[in-house]
């Protein structure tokens, strides 16, 4: 099938149509709304203050300081909200850090650290990467963060605060995703939806295939993996800005489930930031367990799923958002009883350039998302 | 005297044994009277003692006399008995008297008082249930010393708490560990004076006193003593040329300490076994000096000599064995010298391995400490919220950040130091608001 012969109008009609569907169901955020969750800086100050004298309140009561966090790992923290996702729920199990312990004293004292630089930065009306935080923070071990890894390409300028513009239309490099997302503005697109790519590697050979401008207008992200905050962050940014249908390229696994996942519904250690991280309205438009079927895609290239895998997907399953999305726990349950899993690079076994010239601009066409 | 106060232990011991009867399980007295007596021309040493209890049940005296005497005390002379009067009060304490043996001695050595108190002492360290009385007139004065274990299994002690435990609880005394069996080879001397059989050496330690419940505190390791048993339980006398040497052969490194140096010999007589003193490193960090003094510990280390022969099962041959294993163990160590060397260095590592982590877990606190500190003063000194400042000021009492700095440490370092964990296996006496003091007749482990 020639790209190039198919008008612009045909080959997405199905998309537009999506995003009508999509703009008329889901709440969409306004600016007063967004700004609502928002906390000023002088209530930051406080909250860090009320920290602060509950410890020294502590010592002068010959007390010994402890901080009650809550339980980010612990999934009865967590309810699930269709129109935000995976919300930390207040009131639930915390975890308590000593001041008085060998085993948390260290953390006790990291978090106090970092609650100094946040007030330092809060009065001083300035913003920090992670990195800037453990390299000034004194610590023993010193760990190398990547400021931000996921990678950006398609139809898509912006400013960034420090009025950097950036310009994702590149053919053949993409731009890094921002390391302070907050601080974008002037987003100028003209794309019809947004492709969240799992791998880097996938993200690579589209970019190699000059996808973005064969189904252009587009947009294309990576998080090169599990996603960060800032890729989070960036794929929540352009919903709200553009309101375009977002879709999902993972591979047909329950480690790519699970990052499209997240992607939608948030993780649990985020919960509690989850209606600035979480874009429920995305769509897993492949490599689905239904197309290995439907695509014959040769068995050699299909891998046993392992008894991890198994678990993985059982638990996928248990997870709180399956329940409204019926299609999406039909092709997990496909992929359950076929027992296989595969990677979208499997697909090069059917033809080399069948996942860009072929798969893709299908799904696209015809609207093959779930 | 020392070793006939010796015999007549290593007797009822190993006629408890016979009978079945573990001494430790079996509560008991035993009252060693010594008074003086002035004949003609010279002043002698009496010796009585006497036990009774349960410890003791099945002694006949009158059967085992006098072939006992002449078996135990080949160098005793005969003496009058003591002062009924003397013994009423023991006897009521304990019952009738199952065994009665005095004896005098006109030549006594020097500080034989201080050797006695010191064997008794040592005695009661690994023999619970057994309290002994020690009772000595001369010229009309009268010194007595008690000597017993206050709990079973978990040595009760009389350290007295440090004066920071103002509530909470204090473990008195500390928890025997047992450590690992030693086989022994017998030396060709040993087995040509007839000692045969199997031999060997069970260690026990034991760090006093205990500050299980009290994780955060700094301790200090000041003494090592080691104390070594027959296989009646009853200590070995004199000092051991092989346990004074044995620090010149040990790790210290590995085992976590900066040296050894065995005791002088006037202190070993007073205080029984081997005694070593734990070198201290230098602290050259003066934070660390102001911190709250360590808990100042010392390690019992028990070694207790065991000893089969099926071929040995009378009584005076039992007797007889036990004083060879005592004659030769000088020999029998320097035999098993690498065996016992590396038994003694796996023990003392086991023990201080708790202590060594305890050290690396101050220094992790005192950096975060520091941390805790400067961040929360950070935050305080460059609010410009009045009234969160006042609100710190307020609460610890000062006036500026600066008092207040020095306030906040000292109340962290106060409360994390004293952190109080209760454990099962501690035995936690409450701490009296007006301890009592010390009683001179009363010692306890």
């Amino acid at each position: 099938m020639s790209l190039m012969g198919s008008s612009v109008a045909e080959l997405f009609s199905a998309i537009d149509k999506l995003r009508a569907e999509l703009l008329n169901n889901v709440e969409v955020l306004t600016d007063c709304q967004r700004v609502e969750g928002e906390i000023s800086h002088g209530e930051i100050l406080s909250l860090i203050e009320n920290v602060i004298l509950g410890i020294v309140t502590s010592l002068s009561k010959d007390e010994a300081p402890f901080l009650a966090l809550p339980d980010r790992s612990n999934w009865a923290n967590i309810s699930f909200d269709s129109a935000i996702g995976l919300r930390m729920t207040l009131g639930s199990s915390v975890t308590t850090i000593r001041s008085d312990c060998p085993s948390s004293v260290t953390k006790f004292a990291q978090i106090l650290k970092i609650f100094v630089v946040i007030y330092k930065l809060v009065q001083s009306n300035s913003y920090a990467t992670k990195r800037f935080f453990v390299v000034n923070s004194h610590f023993e071990k010193i760990t190398k963060l990547a400021t931000s890894k996921g990678l950006i390409s398609g139809d898509l300028c912006y400013m960034e605060e420090d009025g950097t513009r950036i310009d994702c239309r590149s053919c053949s490099a993409a731009a890094a995703v921002s390391s302070n997302i907050a601080g974008i503005r002037n987003i100028v697109s003209h794309a019809k939806f947004i492709m969240i790519v799992e791998k880097d590697a996938t993200f690579q050979r589209l970019l190699d295939d000059d996808f973005c401008t064969k189904l252009s207008p587009c947009i294309m992200i990576t998080g090169k993996g599990v996603p960060d905050v800032n890729s989070r962050l960036m794929v929540r940014k352009l919903w709200d800005t553009l309101h375009i249908p977002i879709l999902a390229l993972v591979d047909a696994d329950p480690h790519g489930i699970e990052i499209m996942c997240i992607y939608k519904y948030g993780s649990v250690s985020m919960s509690f930031e989850a209606h600035s991280l979480t874009v429920p309205s995305v769509m897993w438009l492949g490599l689905l367990p239904s197309d290995l079927q439907r695509l014959r895609v040769p068995e050699d290239v299909l891998i046993p799923l392992t008894k991890r895998d198994e678990s993985k997907l059982s638990s996928l399953l248990k997870r709180p958002y399956l329940a409204s999305q019926p299609e999406w726990q039909k092709e997990m349950e496909l992929m359950q009883q076929s027992k296989v899993k595969a990677e979208i690079q499997s697909l090069a076994a059917i033809a080399p350039d069948f996942l860009t010239n072929i798969y893709l601009p299908n799904k696209l066409r015809y609207g093959g998302w779930v | 005297m020392l070793r006939e106060i010796q015999q007549v232990l290593r007797f009822v011991q190993l006629l408890g044994k016979r009978r079945q009867q573990s001494g430790l399980n079996v509560k008991g007295g035993l009252l060693v009277l010594v008074w003086t007596e002035t004949g003609p021309s010279v002043q002698s040493l009496n010796c009585a003692v006497a036990a009774a209890g349960p410890w003791c049940i099945g002694i006949n005296m009158k059967a085992l006399q006098p072939d006992l005497k002449e078996c135990m005390f080949p160098c005793a002379c005969p003496c009058l008995p003591p002062d009924p009067e003397e013994l009423c009060a023991f006897t009521d304490l304990y019952g009738s008297l199952r065994l009665l043996l005095t004896f005098q001695m006109k030549d006594a050595s020097p500080e034989w008082c201080a050797r006695i108190e010191t064997f008794l002492h040592t005695y009661s360290l690994a023999n619970a249930k057994i309290k002994i009385h020690f009772k000595f007139k001369f010229s009309q004065q009268t010194f007595q010393r008690d000597f017993s274990v206050k709990i079973k299994n978990k040595a009760g002690g009389n350290q007295r708490p440090p004066e920071c435990v103002k509530k909470g609880c204090w473990c008195q005394g500390g928890h025997p560990v047992l450590g690992d069996r030693l086989p022994l080879s017998i030396p060709p001397a040993a087995m040509d004076q007839g000692l045969f059989g199997e031999l060997s050496i069970q260690a026990v330690t034991l760090l006093s006193p205990c500050v299980l419940q009290y994780p955060n505190l700094p301790t200090q390791l000041t003494h090592i003593q080691v104390l070594v048993y027959g296989p009646s339980n009853v200590p070995v006398t004199g000092p051991s040329t092989f346990f004074q040497n044995l620090p010149a052969h040990l790790d210290c490194q590995e085992v976590g300490l900066h040296g050894l140096h065995c005791s002088s010999f006037k202190d070993l007589v007073h205080s029984g076994g081997t005694v070593y003193t734990v070198e201290q490193e230098n602290c050259e960090d003066p934070e660390q000096e102001s911190s709250p003094a360590p808990i100042r510990q010392s390690l019992l280390l028990y070694i207790f000599l065991q000893h089969s022969d099926p071929f040995t099962y009378q009584l005076s041959d039992m007797m007889a064995t036990e004083v060879l294993i005592e004659r030769h163990l000088e020999d029998i160590l320097n035999n098993n010298k690498q065996a016992v060397t590396k038994a003694v260095q796996t023990e003392l590592k086991n023990t201080l391995k708790a202590q060594n982590q305890r050290k690396k877990n101050q220094q992790k606190m005192r950096s975060a400490a520091e941390v805790i500190l400067g961040s929360s003063l950070s935050i305080v000194s460059s609010s410009s919220n009045m009234d969160f400042r006042n609100a710190c000021l307020h609460s610890m009492k000062m006036s500026d950040t600066y008092d207040l700095s020095a306030s906040l440490r000292e109340s962290l370092r106060r409360v994390t130091s004293w952190k109080f964990t209760p454990k099962n296996i501690c035995y936690s006496a409450q701490v009296e608001e007006y301890p009592e003091s010390d009683e001179p007749t009363r010692t306890e482990i």
